[in-house]
């Protein structure tokens, strides 16, 4: 979609249904179970991971002139083993492979590269693409055989030649053994050669060259740990102040710190804090309060954050309160109780923003995700299902009865499915096309184009 | 909000939780963990906000078909439950029934308001003590205080009256006022897993003069938790004081780690500068007197408890380093290599806090951020649902387990 249009709100435009990715059957293997989904840069490029510790990367098509009335399809572009189960033999713990983030590298040459990372272990990959291969060796036979020397008469020159595109991911850095507790975020600052890593507890600096040193900048572990009253959950780097970061806690705070004020960023340079309903306590107030997200609008000026009932956007001028505050999925509040039994309470939701800050979309369950269009203040709900199947299919936008009477194309709350929720969700730098994760597939969809 | 169970049903529930996440893959996680002990702290402070109204009631009854005027004002416990009118209730454990009459005729709930009044006691004496408050900012044994700086309505009840201690703040040599000892729920823990939480070891920490064998194994009974920091885990504490083998690297604001399998060495540089150390009056190796009180708040000194610079550890030339931290860096991992036993740090964490609800439960939860609970030990330990199933089959059994929160 090209600049003119501008990345619409969520009513405004029509989304249709794309593409979808992943197993047919109802049967979710473990190991498929995305967590994590990510455009690169350009938008060309769509990452995976999953609980298996693979990632799969998805590229578009390039836009058929001819046929504009759809983009480029996106299509498997590469696939590669990242982690590995391991086991640490000193604590007795098995660390799972399961991929937590996946961050891409702006592109520098003709390669690609992003981090992935696991609960300990982070990763640089090189993704590159050959299509040519050497031939002619004279002392090489072609399928990789030796030749004996001596039966060389004549010698030539080895040429390239083209042979079928061949994607090749390849480790390039492994940042290993700085986190105790399990990394939760990794943020690539816009110096474009360190980044951070976000534990339950700690924050380290990363130089992307150097992978034996890090930095530790933000210790919250208690000296006693009876005290530990509340954990880091995510982190982020400012996206254009490549000094400033924030981080968020299970407690519903946002600490935004400068790392020029000293070496150690446990004072922060600012506190974002809502106070807390007093009406609204329940046994459950500490858990829906505790962030599971924080991200930083393209344009630097704000920062959104989810909690598991809401979506705050928060300008960074202001500490006391957020700017915006759009429920997700109000009507749980009554049922949190058996959100609890049944662990759903525990849900980490992400969200993220479109192109041009306007919109911000996170998940919710039935595979549900939501919408919320800040300057028109209206929301949409929408359903990543295998029913509405064939491309450009407009999705139908659905409604949750909250109480009382239901009504026609209403579903109730009690009949929600909160075995089918939405936890990964990413929106394109530059045009309307999300990609939404449900449990084990991926759906693409764009806006309507005329 | 109305939540379809019942304090005890949530409680249960949460131990359940916080049972099974010892065996999940990926080692325990930390976050999930502590919310899940916010949700047991609210429930039991509903819990035993029932409780005290049940038991004042009772009180109020005895009292009044007595007819005799409370004999003993000594402590003044004002306490309210939602719900309850405002005024404060008193009682203490020498006003209950003041006659024979009325001790023959509820034994079983004097006894147990009993317990929870010491329980009481203890828990504001020492938050008194060490916070110099002269209100508690939670009512009761009830997580006496929400966590630093995250008070919600459930703990700040209308009517939480000043307590007066009776005998003035005790001090924290105090030995522990061990609760009256019955049948034991649960299994005594492990030594090894456990040492952290081991009663002897806690009792022999903070109170030299209390009888080894005086507090009954199983932590839930004998380690009110109003003795949080001492009782609960020397080996939390083996970051607090650094032994003298730990002057020479505490300064050192790196932190390596030898990954045994690929032979990669990491380094991690904390974030403060020697100079901020030492010049913090907690910092023992530039002589500077012993480590105070507060240690919490030295943030520079905080550093000097990364992993690895504390333990002058088994021969491994990784230095433990952050193995040395309890399995999965949970705060309820009692720490195997628990190794500062002769020292009883002076910082107290609050009443409510989260770990000490895990550590009283004590040998029901042995090893329950232990991976693997040593098969060595004595009976295996039970597992979450059966301890709160026992706490809960019988009213005694389910005050004690509570009480001893």
């Amino acid at each position: 979609m090209k600049e003119g249009k501008g990345a619409g709100g969520g009513n405004d435009i029509q989304w249709c249904f794309s593409q979808v990715k992943g197993a047919v059957d109802d049967d979710v293997a473990e190991a498929d179970i995305i967590s994590t989904v990510e455009f690169n840069h350009s938008g060309e490029l769509l990452a995976t991971g999953d609980k298996g510790g693979r990632v799969v990367i998805f590229q578009q098509e390039q836009e058929n002139k001819i046929q504009s009335h759809s983009r480029g399809e996106y299509n498997v572009y590469s696939t590669f083993q990242s982690h590995e189960p391991e086991f640490d033999y000193l604590k007795s713990l098995e660390i799972e492979e399961k991929i937590n983030k996946i961050r891409w590298l702006p592109q520098k040459n003709a390669a690609q590269f992003l981090l992935s990372t696991n609960d300990k272990t982070i990763k640089l990959w090189k993704i590159s693409e050959r299509d040519k291969r050497p031939e002619g060796y004279n002392l090489k036979e072609e399928d990789g055989r030796y030749r004996d020397p001596t039966t060389v008469t004549t010698l030539r020159v080895p040429v390239f030649r083209p042979m079928d595109l061949m994607v090749e991911a390849s480790p390039r850095r492994i940042f290993a053994n700085a986190h105790t507790y399990h990394i939760n975020s990794i943020s690539i600052n816009s110096d474009y050669e360190t980044y951070l890593s976000a534990d339950d507890l700690r924050i380290n600096l990363w130089h992307l060259e150097i992978t034996d040193r890090s930095f530790n900048i933000v210790d919250i572990k208690p000296a006693n740990m009876e005290e530990l009253t509340e954990v880091i959950t995510a982190a982020e780097f400012h996206p254009n102040s490549c000094n400033t970061f924030v981080y968020s806690s299970s407690k519903g705070t946002i600490r935004l710190c400068d790392m020029r004020a000293s070496a150690l960023c446990d004072r922060h340079s600012k506190l974002f804090e809502e106070p807390e309903d007093p009406s609204n306590r329940s046994f459950f107030s500490e858990i829906i309060s505790s962030i599971s997200d924080v991200k930083f609008s393209h344009s630097g000026r704000y920062m959104m954050t989810r909690d598991y009932l809401s979506v705050k956007i928060w300008d960074l001028n202001m500490e006391n309160r957020p700017v915006e505050t759009y429920q997700v999925h109000e009507y749980l509040r009554s049922k949190l109780c058996s959100l609890y039994e049944n662990d759903c309470i525990f849900d980490k939701f992400e969200c993220c923003w479109n192109g041009s800050d306007s919109v911000v979309m996170t998940g919710s369950y039935n595979n549900f995700f939501r919408m919320f269009d800040r300057n028109t203040k209206r929301d949409i709900t929408l359903e990543a299902s295998r029913e509405n199947n064939k491309p450009r299919t407009v999705l139908k936008p659905r409604k949750v009865c909250a109480s009382g009477k239901r009504k026609k194309d209403e579903i109730s709350v009690d009949s929600l499915d909160f075995n089918k929720k939405i936890l990964h969700t990413a929106w394109h730098p530059k045009e309307n096309i999300i990609a939404v994760a449900t449990t084990n597939n991926l759906y693409i969809f764009q806006d309507k184009v005329n | 909000m109305e939540c379809a169970l019942d304090a005890q049903s949530l409680i249960s529930i949460s131990l359940r939780k916080i049972h099974s996440s010892r065996t999940q893959r990926g080692g325990i996680k930390l976050h999930k963990n502590l919310l899940v002990s916010y949700v047991l702290r609210n429930a039991r402070q509903l819990y035993l906000s029932e409780r005290y109204a049940e038991l004042y009631r009772r009180q109020q009854q005895q009292q009044q078909q007595q007819q005799q005027p409370p004999h003993h004002q000594h402590q003044h416990l004002a306490y309210a439950a939602p719900g309850m009118p405002a005024s404060a209730a008193d009682f203490g454990p020498l006003q209950l029934g003041g006659g024979g009459d009325a001790e023959a005729r509820e034994p079983a709930a004097r006894h147990q308001l009993h317990q929870l009044h010491q329980l009481h006691q203890l828990h504001l004496q020492q938050q008194l003590h060490q916070h110099q408050h002269p209100a508690p900012r939670g009512c009761a044994a009830a997580a006496a205080g929400a966590p630093a700086g995250g008070a919600g309505a459930l703990s700040e009840l209308p009517g939480c009256a000043a307590l007066q201690p009776p005998h003035g703040a005790p001090h924290r040599g105090q030995p522990l006022e061990p609760l009256q000892p019955g049948p034991v729920p649960l299994p005594p823990p492990a030594p090894s897993a456990l040492c952290p939480r081991d009663p002897r070891a806690s009792a022999a920490c903070s109170a030299p003069s209390a009888p080894p064998g005086a507090a009954p194994q199983a932590a839930a009974a004998a380690s009110p938790p109003a003795s949080p920091a001492p009782a609960s885990s020397p080996g939390f504490y083996r970051g607090a004081y650094p032994t003298p083998s730990d002057f020479g690297v505490h300064c050192s604001s790196q932190t390596t780690v030898l990954d045994l399998d690929t032979h990669v060495v990491t380094t991690v540089e904390n974030g403060y500068l020697h100079q901020d150390c030492c010049a913090s009056a907690h910092c023992p190796c530039c002589g500077q007197g012993a480590p105070g009180p507060g240690l919490a708040s030295a943030a520079g000194c905080k550093r000097k408890y990364y992993p690895g610079q504390e333990e002058d550890d088994d021969d491994d030339e990784d230095a433990g380093d952050l193995g040395a931290e309890p399995p999965g860096g949970a705060p309820f991992a009692p720490c195997k290599r628990a190794r500062f036993e002769d020292f009883c740090p002076d910082s107290s964490p609050d009443a409510s806090n989260i770990s000490n609800l895990i550590s009283i439960f004590g040998s029901g939860f042995s090893g329950l951020v232990s991976r693997q609970p040593d098969s060595s030990e004595q009976p295996p330990p039970l597992n979450g649902q059966l301890c709160a199933k026992q706490a809960l089959a019988s009213l005694g059994a389910w005050t004690r387990a509570i009480v001893a929160f």
